[in-house]
């Protein structure tokens, strides 16, 4: 028990409980992060995933570099680019709104490709029958397309959401107070390190673990339909 | 055609001293007495009795074809023979070996077993990250303990008799299917086995490529090489095998000389399902 | 931004290379272990397994690089931060590994295995020449885009001072009191490292489909 205490360091419970009310606080913003970054991302990952495929030039190749910048930079940097890079192009945000900004653009980025892949796994069959029944290209994405191809992609983008959540931890590195940077800030001025992280890796652990079962769960479901 | 030359090539070679069961090395058995014998055999999935009580004799270079509708047993028959399945009650008897299949059977008794018995498979399952040669030479090496140049000339010798020595360096995947079912023969022949099995080993081809197969079978029947087929070729079982047994349910209907149970079936389930087959 | 803080961002490379390639190291390693453990037939080890390799998952990069280097570097064993870093992602990697692994092995067919146990081959003889190689050959493009991820990922470890590239990144942006360009060339300097990876990950997997592929 000697490790135990070493790393508890005599914590006691009340110190704990005391941490709680910070802890939920952080933990709200990190929600608050991810459904932002959610709702402005995926759709701006649907607009790049058309985007890419665009027959005008200028508009794919904008696509394919915000695609491209933000799937093969680190998250942590895109987050520093836009919360300490923009001030200097004259656009301050705050660290709420940059942390917004540098998570929906990453989102965006991967949604697209989940979105492409989804739409690429619509078998081409469904595109000739709406071309033999004299489908505008437009009742052929939204109507056959779209359906199909969004729903293959429903679990990947689920699977997606998770992973969101977790980079929201990343917000550390801009000052923003969610759950990792009230672990980091307790720790720093109570040495309560393990402790406080401890309690924060429970937080991430009582969403993620279901949430990932939950989408292994349709990922099978949504398999054994695909094989039906 | 290619499967002409491969039988002309086959008949040059024949009566070959590989994969011939005196080449096992044991000495072989009296002819009268069974090499292959199952004792109450039964093997239940769950609730699903599989096999129930099955008896059977397989004297040395008998070749016995076994027929009979899909999910009648038969194929479950042959892998509780060599153990990929165990059985759950009955006793198998292959060679000196005898096991009681209701007891726990140790690892070593289980090689003793699958190494009298060469296995072919419906889909082949070659191994497709290595060339033909190695594939039939692997087995050779790691269980017999021959030397790479042995296994690989022992190796040659059989790809030529199934017509395949050309394709000795390619990859499985540059073969056909009729091809990579032949490969599949050789590998199993390399380990000198006592009992050839096959598993359906033409249902995946198409027919004219089952032919090929179906030739080096049954130059194999005519070499002495006692086996047991599980098929759906009426002309094997009735012309190559000797022996056929018509399976339903899990049990054996019909067990004669190949001529009368496919001609003058006795049961009326095994009459239909000899008309089914003959109306397709 | 001069001339010379790009040197000094550059200068970031060997360490975000050698981050990557430690975590990869230990993950591929300890990823076989854990694969074959989490496989097991023994229902408590493998349920064990499950939950362990759920945990470690479900808790953000940064935390498990905190949990090592503050954690239990303040109250126990203290580790310098490249190594707190590399044993962070290391762990993660291992369990990711495992999956990569568990992928490879269930796409090669039961009939493999029935096929080496027919012809008497013994169980290490049938990992060996048999599974290892075909599950190299299925693993490869997923391991790829990991190191891929990990090299990403590897940017956390800027947060306990390792002087890597976004480390770098960073200091210049306060040197130089710009924003933009450091994180911008930073940011280019992962893209670009990534590309070599995903080039040879291409070329091999190629090479492997065109000889063995069906």
């Amino acid at each position: 028990m000697d490790i135990l205490d070493s790393l508890l360091m005599g914590v006691t419970w009340a110190d704990v409980q005391s941490w709680l009310p910070g802890f939920w606080n952080g933990f709200i913003i990190s929600l608050e992060v991810t459904a932002a970054s959610l709702a402005l991302g995926i759709p701006m990952g649907f607009l790049l995933a058309l985007g890419v495929q665009s027959r005008r030039k200028v508009l794919r190749l904008a696509s394919l570099a915000l695609v491209e910048i933000g799937r093969g930079a680190p998250a942590l940097v895109l987050l520093q680019l836009v919360y300490f890079g923009l001030p200097s192009a004259g656009l301050s945000l705050s660290a709420f709104l940059a942390a917004v900004v540098a998570i929906s653009w990453n989102t965006g980025a991967y949604t697209s490709e989940i979105i492409r892949a989804g739409l690429d796994a619509v078998p081409a069959g469904q595109r000739e029958a709406s071309h033999a029944l004299g489908l505008s290209a437009l009742d052929e994405l939204r109507f056959v397309i779209l359906p199909q191809g969004l729903r293959i992609a429903v679990p990947a983008l689920m699977g997606f959401a998770i992973l969101v959540f977790q980079g929201t931890s990343l917000c550390f590195a801009i000052a923003l107070p969610e759950i990792v940077s009230r672990a980091y800030d307790i720790g720093s001025m109570y040495f309560y390190y393990f402790p406080a992280l401890a309690v924060a890796g429970l937080f991430f652990a009582a969403v993620c673990i279901p949430a990932s079962f939950l989408v292994g769960w349709i990922e099978h479901r949504a398999g054994a339909y695909a094989r039906r | 055609m290619a499967y002409d030359l491969d039988v002309a090539r086959m008949k040059a070679l024949s009566p070959s001293p590989l994969g011939a069961p005196s080449a096992s090395g044991s000495p072989a058995p009296e002819p009268s007495r069974p090499v292959i014998k199952l004792d109450h055999l039964s093997k239940s999935f769950g609730t699903f009795q599989a096999l129930q009580d099955i008896n059977l004799s397989v004297l040395q270079g008998d070749v016995l074809a076994i027929i009979g509708p899909s999910g009648s047993g038969k194929s479950t028959l042959l892998r509780c023979i060599n153990w990929l399945e165990p059985a759950n009650s009955g006793r198998i008897t292959v060679g000196d070996l005898s096991l009681d299949c209701s007891k726990p059977v140790g690892k070593e008794q289980i090689t003793t077993l699958r190494r009298q018995l060469g296995m072919v498979f419906q889909s082949f399952n070659l191994f497709p990250h290595m060339t033909v040669l190695r594939n039939v030479s692997l087995a050779q090496e790691r269980t017999l303990g021959r030397s790479r140049r042995e296994a690989d000339e022992v190796s040659m010798g059989l790809l030529e008799r199934v017509g395949l020595a050309d394709k000795a360096h390619q990859y499985p995947v540059r073969c056909s299917g009729g091809q990579q079912q032949r490969i599949a023969i050789a590998r199993a022949l390399a380990l000198d086995p006592k009992v050839m099995l096959f598993d359906e080993p033409t249902s995946a081809l198409d027919p004219e490529l089952g032919l090929e197969v179906l030739a080096v079978m049954r130059e194999l029947a005519s070499s002495g090489m006692t086996m047991i087929v599980v098929t759906h070729e009426m002309g094997f079982a009735e012309n190559v095998s000797e022996h056929t047994m018509i399976m339903a349910d899990g049990q054996i209907l019909e067990y004669g000389p190949s001529r009368e149970v496919i001609r003058n079936p006795q049961t009326e389930r095994a009459r239909r399902f000899l008309r089914a087959v003959n109306d397709r | 931004m001069t001339w010379g803080h790009l040197v000094h961002i550059a200068y970031g490379i060997p360490l975000t290379l050698a981050l990557t390639g430690g975590a990869f190291f230990v993950g591929a390693v300890l990823g076989f272990p854990i694969m074959l453990l989490r496989e097991s037939s023994f229902m408590p080890l493998k349920v064990a397994m499950i939950a362990i390799i759920a945990f470690i998952r479900a808790l953000p990069p940064i935390l498990w690089v905190f949990l090592l280097y503050f954690g239990i570097g303040t109250g126990l064993i203290n580790l310098s931060p490249f190594v707190a870093a590399v044993a962070a992602f290391g762990i993660i990697a291992a369990v990711n590994m495992a999956e990569i692994y568990r992928g490879g092995m269930v796409s090669i067919s039961a009939g493999q295995w029935e096929a080496a146990h027919a012809l008497n081959l013994s169980r290490l003889s049938i990992w060996r020449d048999v599974m290892a190689p075909q599950m190299v050959r299925v693993a490869l493009p997923p391991s790829a885009t990991y190191v891929i991820g990990l090299m990403k990922d590897s940017a956390i470890a800027s947060t306990i001072g390792v002087a890597e590239l976004a480390y770098r990144g960073k200091q210049v942006s306060q040197m130089s009191f710009e924003g933009l360009l450091p994180f911008t060339v930073v940011g280019a300097c992962y893209i670009a490292l990534s590309l070599p990876v995903a080039w040879l990950s291409r070329t091999a997997e190629r090479k492997l489909r065109a000889k063995v592929a069906r």
